[in-house]
């Protein structure tokens, strides 16, 4: 090794450790002649693995037990225990194996094997036999999720043709698959593989019926889970079912495989994974309607100072693992923010709107060490903080005067105010609205079911709104790319079919109560399904007890895995510019998150606190708010470029179109006018989103009618920029005889007092001397050197608008850094 | 209210007239495109002899094959359905009853027959199969079509190269992307949305010019003192958001300064028979729309039938609500189109536009052979049809079949991939052009070894 790269190496704090190498899984258990275990040779050096399977000798210490081949594959022999070792460059490491009932007689099972043969060659998937009207009158339930139909159809249908117990090599099953009789579906595996072998065995020994006896999936388990790697390189996975009975057996040959992000990792059919690129990717395996990954990345080739990392100043649990991630990636964090930056931030992010130039100058004078601690517990007590949150919930509670009535929007308003003042627990407030009954002008929570009478719809929103899962697809069959059965989604849906509504006193005032019958039917099976929240406990049919409370005591229990997640997520996406999943609103088992283990921090923190109220929503703002990870600049370095999920840097986002707008009337000193609303009512006031607004809907605001975050759009747009360049929303604004430019010139400010002013107004800092000695100038050029004092005035006044224009219409303004 | 009048110069209060502001020359065009297009040009890797517009009519909810261009009229009733075949000026081509002026004009326009997907039949699949060539999977989102020719070719003149109108399809169920956007190319090769209904009788592109009391003077001087105050501040370069919203602010001052641009939205200067002959509605004025785009120089129109299949009357024939009955397609979904499309091509046509501006109206997917129990067909990727007109398409004729069900193609089956590579081969783009994927990875317009459907051009 040269002398030039030791030294970059010592600079660079990386320390040479001796390579180990272990044999995954170490333990293995072998039931019955046909099972088998992929083992791994996973070897660990420099900080990364490397799988050394395919290059490793292996050797079995008894091949009466069990034996090994050139790949790893472990084959039972004989009952007993064994030694599987595998030695490659200089290393050895080894795994026990042993053996049971490998004598005993066997049998495949249409579950535990055939079901997975077929899901795994497709034949059942949406395109093919699973698909609702089957194919060529073949129909298989989708991805083999009802086994017993799947038998019936296999050896009841078609003249029991596609079953022959007589002569197993003549059924059509097998005859299509092989493609020896004419198959639309092409060739699905040969007639010596393995495939062939369960379908045919289980045929000749009678095709035997599901059973409840047979054994169910509970868990997957996946070697390795995590695993960093260098770029190119390839990764074997192994898959391993848990089964009730506790039994562990190695299923990877039947599992889906699939790559979150194919820049990163690909992965072939057979579970081997191939890095293409750097960063993090999560293969997500399927198997028997479980869903399950691994997460395999690839550093950036970046150097890093251990330092950066060891003396990042850690405030609270946040930042520690988010330093983990960022060093396992080598991605460098951006310093800490100014503190003009995390002030404005600060307001906009917490409060929706931007300090005031007065409140800018004196919290950047404050010299007090904990300014910025104090700045947000102030905040967090505003009224705007309240608007601004309450405002997100409406979004989320699809408030709105589409379908109700302007009281019955009010009093629903009124009461998500009420809660965000109260900072009431997020677990109460969802309780609230489940368990409520009576009238829906006293009880505004109530107006959520008088949104969604179909108990159908409402199931839908609930499942999106508080669970972070899109349940839509369940609605007709099976979802097909989750787990979601249509079995399932009629057992939620019939939660919701005793929610009794009639008219109220007045108009537009509806009473909600409980009612003591109603259900809604399976459409296929046409009965009604006993109630049963997501993976939850059945309720019985036929209790007099309101069902809802049942659905909310499931929904608010600290162990429902969806019900923080969702919450923290939607949360941390408002902060952070990008949820720790994405979109923000789908936190559902296959949708990997980018810092899990930060995820699941903040869940449990916010479900389980150690000390005060769980599921406080005020102190996860605060948790989230006091971080370094939150206060870290915007300024990129030259690791974190590209970096928006790892949150080594502070994500640039463009404001919400309502912020902007009330930020353009605070500094403008023009308040925006809503029909049918008081002067001076900012848009983030609004308990509608159906108030005539032309800046609002160039710019984006939801329309409120499914709940979903996809329906907010910051996206930039031409039609926004015409809006802002000969809209009359901000040109108004600038022009008014009361506003800021006519106002500041009345007063006799100087251009530089001004400029000064309006970039404390309008970016929350003073200007530089570069840029005072720039804009003062051009206001200076455009006064006309003659002319009536009257219209020297007025050209100034347009010169300040102009200039305010481009100020509020800048990157630094519309943008949030 | 302004009105958009290119005819017409107005006198402002600065004493520049309107046409001094639009003709100013003060807003130069910087047209992001056109250093790609040079580029282009340079390799060779794009046919300048092919200088072809697509106008791609998008029925959203899924046309059946059955009751629209691939009648079975000799099936059982629960397959033939409720509709009856009439005959072509084509002979041997039959189409729905529903379709009388279609009828008159089958030398015009191909139909493909054996249309087929393999994912799952959910409407949001076959949206970004048929208008990117793929299926979205590992986290990749594909551009569309239009916006691939965007970034190829960049814009013509002052108009957009990919303009969609009405507006983006909205939800369709799936959560899934719908293949409208630029994809992996980046936001800024997104298509121009119009977001208005030209069948108002305001209609207007909103905001295209100053107000009345903002001069083209005091327009420039924002512009510049706008782009002074932006570049002290250098931490937006690495944010995608921010670098589009300047592009899109320069999108709309050359939008702005058109005249041409600003013509071509005005439907008004439609005399009123052109306009009630394309239907006075929301997708026959989008036609209509769509030809003037065309004619300004938008290279690509992506032209959305409808916005949704919930609660509004469409191609979506479940045959219970929120959805469609499937009497609708002759009541108003079939005559809507056969009025828009049919006058869109004979426009074309009678101007001489037709070779150069291929037309392509499809559907995301088929629908059931079999009448559901509620009178509806219900999705089915296996097999449908699309109708192909221009762009050097020989009309007259019908590539691929079904079976005798409508259920799966007989011969010629042809995949969403090759439906989008029969477009790029119109386009006059080399099907082995690599486009900047995640990364830095190259992706091909379509994989390797899909072919575009020759026979539609000989």
């Amino acid at each position: 090794m040269s002398k030039a790269l030791c030294v970059l190496w010592a600079a660079s704090g990386v320390v040479f450790a001796a390579t180990t190498l272990e044999v995954l899984p170490p333990t293995v258990d072998l039931r019955g002649s046909e099972d088998r275990q992929q083992l791994l040779a996973q070897a660990a050096a420099d900080g990364h693995s490397e799988d050394w399977t395919r290059s490793a000798a292996w050797h079995s210490s008894n091949p009466a037990v069990a034996t090994v081949n050139a790949e790893g594959v472990v084959t039972p022999v004989g009952d007993g225990s064994a030694t599987i070792t595998a030695k490659a460059k200089g290393q050895t490491a080894s795994a026990s194996v042993r053996v049971t009932e490998s004598k005993a007689p066997f049998t495949w099972n249409f579950t535990a094997d055939v079901v997975p043969v077929l899901t795994k060659m497709g034949c059942n998937q949406g395109a093919c036999h699973g698909a609702l009207a089957g194919k060529n009158g073949f129909k298989l339930t989708l991805r083999g999720y009802d086994p017993e139909v799947d038998h019936q159809t296999l050896t009841r249908q078609h003249g029991g043709r596609r079953v022959s117990l007589a002569d197993p090599p003549a059924s059509l099953l097998l005859r299509k698959a092989t493609m020896q009789t004419p198959h639309g579906g092409g060739k699905r595996f040969a007639k010596d593989s393995l495939e062939y072998r369960v379908i045919a065995e289980w045929i000749a020994a009678g095709a035997a019926a599901p059973a409840d006896e047979d054994p169910r999936v509970e868990s997957l388990e996946v070697f390795p889970a995590t695993a960093i790697l260098q770029p190119g390189a390839e990764q074997q996975l192994v898959v391993r079912a848990r089964y009730a009975d506790g039994r562990l057996r190695d299923i990877s040959r039947w599992v889906k495989f699939a790559s979150s992000d194919e820049g990163v990792a690909t992965v072939d059919d057979a579970g081997k994974v191939k890095m293409t690129g750097h960063g993090e990717a999560a293969i997500t395996l399927w198997y028997a309607s479980k869903v399950f990954y691994a997460r395999l990345s690839v550093p950036f080739p970046f150097e890093a100072d251990p330092k950066v990392y060891s003396q990042f100043p850690r405030r609270n649990y946040i930042d520690g693992l988010a330093v983990a991630k960022w060093q396992a990636l080598n991605l460098r964090p951006s310093p800490l923010a100014s503190d003009a930056a995390f002030l404005r931030r600060a307001f906009l992010d917490a409060a929706g709107i931007l300090p005031t130039a007065e409140e800018v100058e004196e919290f950047l004078a404050d010299s007090s060490p904990d300014k910025r601690a104090k700045l947000i517990d102030q905040l967090l007590e505003r009224e705007e903080f309240v608007d601004y949150w309450s405002y997100k919930w409406s979004d989320l509670l699809l408030v709105s005067s589409r379908k109700l009535r302007p009281n019955a929007m009010w009093s629903f308003y009124h009461w998500i105010r009420d809660s965000v003042k109260e900072n009431k627990p997020w677990d109460r407030f969802a309780r609230d609205i489940f368990t409520a009954q009576g009238n829906t002008r006293e009880m505004g929570a109530l107006n959520y079911f008088v949104l969604h009478k179909d108990p159908v719809e409402l199931s839908e929103n609930v499942t999106q709104a508080w669970l972070g899962q899109k349940l839509t697809c369940a609605r007709c069959h099976n979802h097909p790319l989750e787990k979601w059965t249509q079995t399932q989604y009629y057992q939620f849906a019939n939660l919701f079919s005793r929610v009794g509504m009639k008219n109220g006193a007045v108009a537009g005032d509806t009473v909600v109560y409980a009612k003591a019958t109603g259900d809604i039917n399976h459409p296929r099976l046409l009965r009604p399904l006993p109630p049963t929240p997501l993976d939850g406990e059945p309720f019985d049919l036929d209790s007099p007890e309101d069902r809802r409370a049942h659905f909310a005591a499931w929904l608010t229990s600290p162990d429902n895995p969806y019900f923080a997640r969702a919450l923290v997520n939607r949360v941390w996406g408002n902060f952070m510019g990008r949820g720790l999943t994405e979109p923000i609103d789908d936190v559902r088992a296959t949708n990997p998150a980018s810092n899990e283990e930060l995820f699941a921090a903040l869940a449990a923190d916010f479900a389980h606190p150690k000390e005060g109220v769980p599921f406080d929503v005020k102190r996860l703002i605060r948790t989230i708010m006091n971080s370094s990870v939150y206060q870290l600049s915007a300024d990129a370095n030259a690791t974190n470029q590209h970096d928006t999920q790892y949150y080594s840097k502070y994500n640039v986002k463009r404001l919400p179109g309502e912020v902007i707008l009330d930020a353009m009337s605070q500094v403008t000193g023009v308040p925006s006018r809503f029909g049918g609303y008081a002067v001076g009512t900012r848009a983030m006031q609004l308990p509608d989103v159906r108030v005539a607004s032309p800046f609002l809907s160039a710019f984006g605001r939801p329309d409120r009618i499914i709940c979903d975050a996809g329906e907010r759009s910051s996206e930039p747009s031409i039609t926004q920029a015409l809006h802002a360049i000969n809209g009359d929303t901000l040109n108004r604004k600038l022009n008014d005889p009361n506003g800021y430019a006519a106002l500041a010139l009345k007063l006799g400010m100087s251009d530089a007092r001004i400029v000064e002013h309006l970039y404390l107004a309008a970016f929350s800092r003073y200007p530089t001397e570069a840029e005072r000695t720039k804009v003062v100038g051009e206001l200076r050029n455009a006064r006309p050197a003659s002319g009536t004092a009257e219209a020297q005035r007025d050209t100034r006044q347009k010169a300040l608008e102009d200039m305010m224009w481009a100020l509020l219409t800048s990157k630094e303004f519309l943008f949030n850094q | 209210m302004f009105r958009l009048d290119a005819d017409r110069a107005v006198e402002f209060c600065d004493g520049l007239r309107r046409r001094d502001f639009l003709h100013a020359g003060s807003l130069p065009f910087l047209g992001l495109g056109l250093s790609h297009f040079l580029g282009w040009k340079a390799q060779g890797a794009l046919d300048q002899t092919k200088d072809v517009n697509v106008i791609m009519l998008f029925l959203v909810g899924g046309p059946s094959q059955l009751d629209t261009w691939d009648m079975k009229p000799d099936a059982p009733a629960e397959i033939r359905g409720p509709f009856k075949p009439v005959r072509t000026n084509v002979p041997g081509i039959q189409i729905s009853e529903n379709f009388p002026r279609m009828a008159k004009n089958a030398d015009k326009y191909a139909l493909v027959r054996s249309l087929h997907h393999n994912a799952a039949a959910v409407h949001d699949t076959g949206h970004q199969m048929m208008q990117t060539g793929r299926l979205f999977q590992g986290g990749v989102e594909h551009p569309h079509i239009g916006c691939v020719l965007s970034k190829l070719r960049g814009p013509k003149g002052d108009v957009p190269a990919h303009v969609l109108l009405p507006k983006p399809i909205g939800n369709t169920g799936g959560n899934m992307p719908h293949g409208q956007s630029a994809g992996f190319l980046g936001k800024s090769y997104d298509p121009f949305v119009l977001n208005a209904d030209p069948s108002d009788p305001n209609f207007r592109v909103p905001d295209m010019l100053p107000p009345e009391y903002l001069s083209a003077l005091r327009v420039d001087r924002r512009r510049n003192w706008r782009a002074m105050v932006d570049q002290t501040v250098s931490r937006f370069e690495t944010s995608q958001d921010a670098r589009l919203l300047d592009s899109t602010f320069h999108q709309a001052y050359t939008l702005m300064s058109s005249a041409r641009a600003r013509e071509a939205f005005e439907l008004s200067n439609e005399n009123e028979k052109t306009r009630e002959r394309y239907g006075l509605n929301r997708f026959g004025q989008s036609c209509l729309l769509a030809r003037r785009m065309v004619e300004a120089g938008v290279r690509f129109v992506t032209v959305n039938m409808f916005e949704t299949v919930f609660d509004e009357i469409t191609w979506d024939i479940h045959g219970s609500k929120p959805f469609s009955p499937i009497s609708c397609y002759k009541d108003l979904v079939g005559p809507m189109f056969d009025n828009a499309f049919t006058s869109l091509i004979e426009d074309l046509h009678d101007r001489r536009m037709l070779d150069n501006t291929m037309v392509v109206a499809v559907g995301e997917f088929g629908r059931t052979p079999k009448v559901n129990p509620a009178g509806g067909r219900d999705h089915w990727p296996a097999c449908w049809t699309s109708v192909v007109a221009g762009g050097g398409v020989r009309g007259g004729q019908v590539v691929g079949s079904s079976d005798e069900i409508g259920a799966n193609p007989k011969d010629r089956p042809v995949t969403p991939a090759q439906f989008a590579a029969t477009v790029y081969q119109a386009l006059g783009i080399p099907l082995e052009t690599e486009l900047p994927g995640a990364q830095g990875r190259p992706i091909r317009v379509v994989d390797h070894g899909v072919e575009p459907i020759h026979e539609l051009f000989s």
